[in-house]
């Protein structure tokens, strides 16, 4: 089932937090809510679950209006961040817990609890204690006690934050097997942009209680609709520049005394802009040799990182760009060398400052 | 917001009834003290009071009392705090038992011992004076002043303890490396981390002393102290007096109010920190050394312990009257409390249980949606369950009893009252065992009962409860301690045949029945006593591990 978002407006007291937030999420698709801390995230996503009521405007799931539905008669699924099993409780109890509410029979229960432990690869440990468990499993523990009711939506509010790196990617790919296995519409909380472009169907950058852009992950990441977005997501080089005239399309700009193409995906107001480009889409070659499309610049740091080599290169006086090469001889300039820095006029954004 | 009701209503209303019981059976007292002293005609209790020199004596002594017995329990409770959490000597484990004699002793019993030992017809002041050493009066000042100290100190040695523990060693070792002096960085450092701790543990004191009653009139001789005379203005036979009461009540209540501003206000200026960290691992102290520290340490133990060797024995001493017979044994005295008049054993046990399970559920209930389900009552509901604290037993009691003695609801000469004062005396203490490990239960864990389909009242009691047992239990056997020896408040409110075992042993002790009084002692430890032991040995109930 869908998920509709209607012109919602969420306040803590006289602090609105959320205003007029409208959102479509397709049946079955994995939605993420990305954005910095303090912009909303939580709040929007409990709003959904049905712990913060709603000031304004109403949420449907497929078409059933739920606005005024208390959190347990949502038929929702829920991952927390600190996992939230109950510590008294085994983990077969944990996971029999929503089964028990919803009146199964005990030979369902033990049957379900079973597949559903083994599904996430925890089918030995049904005895033991959440104490017991180290962090990775008890998220996994979490994350079938939350998929075993067979919810309408699953919420998770950063489910992978308390994990270290190399956990966190393990559990990222089973919640994505599952979901996609189980085709619940899921919204997923992060402030985490790797983790929202590898798990997405689409993401919803958020800033201060507003959606800024919604799109695939490559329309976030390759379109970005204003400089906030880009930077949010990837790094990016971004740089203030005069706004071009009123032109949308390809357009020529200044930078550091050169001339470039660039594109601009949407309209642009007032005279200020800026340039977006991404590190990974700058080509560096040996002065001269850069051929149309290119600005002089010199190398000022350099990063040799194996598979990859990060420079900062000063352009003019006061523009640095990060550049990152791959490829054969991708650390081949020194600091200090003069070269040559090409830009894809389609990779290189013009955006509204 | 006026949608989504469905999930706050129940909450909100049981705070609602929550609010309407505090209003009526705590403000409503209040408020009951504080209207009657303006009562009395053209000449109302304030003008009484001004005008008598022995009403202002009494407050003045008061105060005096109770900064001294502050003063000495800082001097014994911190060193003693310090030597037991930084050094290791013989004996140091005897320290561990003065939270619990602290809490377990009675101060009824603890001065009548005294009494017994350096009294009129004392153990010792006879011993000296076949000597032909002739001890000063133990009544009065020095009496009230070493009683209470011995009482009270426990409580300034418990909270620097807590502080000294939780301080890290680390700070100081950073300080030491800078430079200074052990001993100078030591104070530099730690003074200001535990001095929080200590000025809490003392302004506690403080309080407690003028609220005291039962060793104040016990060992209170000609020493004009408030609630001395508030209870005699409550009680005097002959008729009492409505409106001294509740005017002398009302300074009472006035005096403890000020003292917590105070507090608070020290402690709001400071912007002290809590300073959690590495424990300090005691150094082990031997030689001459660890035997002196471990003596005087142990010394102070000892008198600590002194009321339960002097109880006990008592208790099996054969007397004839006010006559004690030290050195014959016998059973007789507990044979007559427990044949001839049990009323007041079984009178304590049922109030008690029945106040402590009133209390622990309406503390398990109130202190949860204090910390967990905030709404526009809970910030009244955390304020007024602190309200005890500033009244003293005496004035609780006279609230009470002057409110519920006609009307509507008459309690006067029930043993409702009684439970009533229990509860509500007891209230902060319940209240705080209670909540102490509700903030260590995340919220997330009952938003995930209620996401799995569970309503908000279900989901409390099934994730929950089940992880408050543990404090519930542990608040339950303190709450229980501290009920069936409480005395200033039930002294007030009880009648004929509802007399408890405090109040027993304080009629004993008043007739000079010092055998019979042990004997009485002896039960009420006993009775304190048992449920800890079984709850901490059998059902390993942890007491202090949320302190
Ligand atoms: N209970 C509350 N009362 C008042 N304000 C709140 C409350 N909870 C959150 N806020 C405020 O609402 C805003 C959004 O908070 P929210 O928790 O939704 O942010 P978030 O995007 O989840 O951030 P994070 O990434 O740090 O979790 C913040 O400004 C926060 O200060
Ligand atoms: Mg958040």
């Amino acid at each position: 089932m869908g998920i509709d978002i209607q012109k919602l407006g969420v306040a803590y007291g006289d602090h609105r937090v959320i205003d007029g937030l409208s959102l479509k999420i397709e049946p079955g698709s994995f939605f993420t809510l990305l954005g910095p801390s303090g912009c909303g995230k939580t709040t929007l996503l409990r709003t959904i679950a049905g712990f913060i009521d709603a000031a304004a405007g109403r949420i449907l799931f497929g078409d059933k209006d739920v606005t005024g539905l208390p959190a347990h008669r949502r038929d929702i699924g829920m991952v927390f961040q600190d996992y939230a099993l109950f510590p008294d409780k085994t983990v077969n109890d944990n996971v029999a817990y929503g089964l028990r509410a919803r009146g199964q029979d005990g030979a369902t229960i033990r049957r379900k609890v079973g597949e559903a432990l083994e599904r996430v690869g925890l089918g030995h440990l049904g005895q033991r204690h959440p104490a017991a468990l180290s962090g990775g499993q008890r998220q996994r523990v979490a994350l079938a006690r939350a998929l075993v009711i067979q919810p309408t939506v699953l919420l998770m509010d950063e489910p992978l934050s308390n994990l270290d790196a190399k956990l966190r990617v393990q559990v990222r790919d089973t919640i994505t097997e599952l979901q996609r296995e189980a085709g619940i519409t899921t919204v997923f909380v992060t402030h985490d942009q790797e983790e929202a472009l590898a798990m997405s169907d689409r993401i919803g950058v958020m800033k201060s209680g507003r959606l800024e852009q919604v799109g695939t992950p490559s329309e976030i990441y390759r379109d970005s609709v204003s400089s906030y977005v880009a930077d949010f997501v990837g790094a990016a080089n971004t740089v203030e520049i005069d706004a071009p005239g009123a032109a949308q399309g390809m357009v020529t700009v200044g930078l550091g005394g050169h001339s470039i193409s660039a594109r601009v995906p949407a309209p642009l107001a007032g005279s200020r802009a800026v340039l977006i480009a991404r590190p990974e889409d700058i080509a560096l070659s040996p002065q001269g040799t850069g051929g149309a499309n290119c600005v002089q610049g010199t190398v000022s740091r350099r990063q040799y990182l194996g598979g990859k080599t990060h420079y900062l290169i000063g352009i003019g006086a006061d523009v640095a760009l990060a550049v990152e090469t791959h490829g054969d001889g991708h650390d081949r300039y020194m600091p200090g060398a003069d070269v040559d820095l090409s830009f894809d006029p389609m990779k290189t954004l013009v955006l509204a400052s | 917001m006026s949608r989504g009701i469905g999930n706050r209503t129940v909450w909100w209303w049981i705070s609602l009834a929550a609010m309407v019981v505090m209003v009526v059976f705590l403000l409503y007292p209040l408020l009951t003290i504080l209207t009657g002293s303006l009562g009395g005609g053209d000449r109302n209790g304030w003008a009484q009071l001004l005008a008598d020199p022995r009403y202002l004596e009494a407050v003045r002594n008061t105060l005096v009392l109770a900064a001294a017995v502050t003063s000495l329990s800082v001097c014994l409770g911190v060193p003693l705090a310090y030597l037991a959490s930084r050094y290791e000597f013989p004996g140091k484990s005897a320290l561990a038992l003065l939270p619990l004699i602290a809490l377990v002793i009675p101060e009824v019993i603890a001065a009548q011992t005294w009494l017994m030992l350096v009294g009129n017809n004392g153990v010792v002041t006879r011993a000296l004076r076949s000597v032909d050493i002739i001890l000063p009066s133990f009544y009065g000042w020095p009496g009230l002043i070493v009683s209470l100290t011995f009482t009270y100190y426990a409580y300034v040695y418990i909270s620097t303890l807590a502080a000294i523990r939780g301080f890290d060693v680390q700070l100081e070792e950073a300080a030491r490396s800078l430079g200074t002096s052990p001993v100078r960085s030591r104070l530099k450092v730690l003074v200001p981390v535990i001095m929080p701790s200590v000025m809490a543990g003392a302004l506690l004191v403080f309080t407690m002393v003028m609220g005291n009653f039962g060793t104040s009139s016990i060992l209170g001789g000609k020493v004009r102290l408030l609630s001395v005379m508030t209870y005699q203005a409550a009680v005097a036979e002959g008729g009492a007096d409505p409106v001294m009461q509740s005017t002398l009540a009302s300074v009472a209540v006035g005096l403890i109010v000020i003292v917590l501003f105070l507090q608070r206000w020290i402690l709001s200026r400071g912007r002290y920190q809590v300073v959690q960290g590495r424990n300090a691992r005691p150094v082990p102290l031997s030689g001459r050394q660890g035997w002196l520290i471990g003596g005087a340490a142990g010394a102070v133990v000892i008198v600590s312990l002194m009321p339960l060797i002097m109880l006990v024995t008592g208790a099996f001493t054969v007397s004839r009257g006010p006559v004690m017979r030290w050195g014959e044994w016998t059973l007789a005295n507990f044979e007559r409390l427990l044949l001839t008049n049990p009323t007041p054993i079984l009178n304590t046990l049922i109030y008690s249980a029945v106040a402590t399970l009133i209390g622990i559920g309406i503390s398990t209930l109130v202190s949860y949606m204090i910390v967990k389900k905030k709404n526009l009552f809970t910030p009244a509901l955390d304020y007024l369950s602190t309200l005890p604290l500033a009244l003293s037993g005496t004035a609780i009691g006279i609230g009470l009893a002057m409110s519920f003695n006609s009307g509507w609801l008459h309690l006067t000469g029930t043993g409702a009252i009684v439970v009533l004062a229990y509860v509500i005396r007891r209230l902060p203490f319940s209240m705080r065992s209670a909540s102490s490990t509700l903030y260590n239960i995340p919220d997330s864990i009952e938003e995930a009962s209620i996401s799995l389909g569970v309503a908000p009242v279900p989901s409390f009691f099934k994730v929950v409860l089940p992880l408050m047992v543990p404090a519930i239990a542990s608040a339950m056997v303190l709450t229980w301690a501290v009920t069936v020896s409480e005395l200033s408040a039930s002294i007030i409110v009880y009648s004929g045949g509802r007399e408890t075992m405090p109040i027993q042993i304080y009629k004993l002790i008043d007739s000079n029945l010092m055998a019979q009084a042990s004997a009485m002692g002896v039960l009420l430890l006993a009775v304190i006593l048992v449920p800890i032991f079984v709850a901490t040995k059998l059902f390993r109930v942890e007491l202090f591990s949320s302190r």
